[in-house]
């Protein structure tokens, strides 16, 4: 169809235009090793900063655990949590 | 593509902390990748600004590559990604007609015709004006299955590799593409 020889005349003429470069351009190589630089330092901080986070995460759940074990084990007579302070104070007699 | 490099060495010094590793593996990506986002970006984007996004994704993703295809292979099938995805993007053009193209334009039109190919250096970047605007009535995918098939050549299961499509939705794809830029030149035909 004349059509498809004109889409492919067109195309056969346009063909150097669409071949790539070998070499980059200059400053291309500097513009990118910087920004390739910041990004991996940018990477370390946030890996840096997520390792805290979880170690810090980790020290609070690590004591809050102490903590519900230590009142866990100081109350084990109580009935219900607070309840020996109330029996104490009121002289009531538990048997 | 410059000398063969050893990549997986290079690959190594770049995790140890060698930048000149890294200078390395730019220069031998970058005909790699320059070729595809010529192809499949329309020109006046700008095409340094997309290669280098491409070359940090190469870089950020380096922990995913296997080494069990070439990396160039593997660094094609990500710039090509990119480029689909940057050209959905983009609006298509409902139609084209005679009246919307330049007198350059409509110069080649009828030269290409009759001449059919030329060497100028001026001819081509107004043929390729004349294809970006013929190629703009297409989505971004057709546009730059057409170009494979059309332009480099590519065979239809080395395409489906590259994309992930099947074989037969490219034919029909390829039909679907013909029958439309049939219609697109058709249309141009029509002059007032």
């Amino acid at each position: 169809m004349k059509e498809d020889e004109k889409w492919q005349a067109l195309l056969a003429i346009s063909t150097p235009t669409f071949a790539g470069e070998t070499t980059p351009p200059y400053g291309f190589m500097t513009r990118t090793l910087a920004r390739l630089k910041t990004e991996k330092r940018q990477q370390e901080l946030i890996e840096k900063i997520g390792l805290r986070a979880f170690l810090a995460s980790l020290a609070v759940l690590g004591l809050s655990i102490c903590l519900t074990l230590c009142l866990h084990f100081t109350n084990q007579g109580d009935l219900e949590p607070g309840m020996n302070g109330f029996i104490q104070v009121e002289n009531v007699q538990v048997s | 593509m410059d000398q063969p490099i050893d990549v997986p060495a290079c690959l190594q010094r770049w995790k140890e902390g060698d930048e000149n590793a890294a200078e390395e593996l730019i220069r031998y990506l970058y005909p790699v990748i320059s070729k595809i986002v010529r192809l499949h970006l329309p020109r006046r984007d700008d095409e340094e600004d997309l290669i280098q996004e491409i070359l940090m994704k190469t870089f950020s993703r380096l922990h995913q590559y296997k080494g069990d295809a070439p990396m160039s292979h593997w660094v094609s099938r990500l710039a090509l990604t990119t480029c689909l995805d940057r050209l959905r993007a983009q609006k298509v053009r409902p139609e084209i007609r005679w009246a919307d193209l330049t007198p350059e334009e409509t110069t080649m039109f009828d030269a290409a015709w009759l001449s059919g190919s030329t060497k100028d250096a001026g001819d081509a970047i107004q043929a390729r004006d004349l294809v970006d605007k013929i190629l703009s009535t297409l989505s971004g995918e057709d546009r730059s299955l057409i170009l494979m098939v059309d332009l480099e050549g590519q065979a239809l299961q080395e395409i489906a590799d590259l994309t992930g499509w099947s074989v037969s939705k490219i034919k029909m794809r390829l039909f679907r593409i013909r029958t439309q830029l049939r219609k697109m030149i058709d249309n141009i035909e029509e002059r007032p």
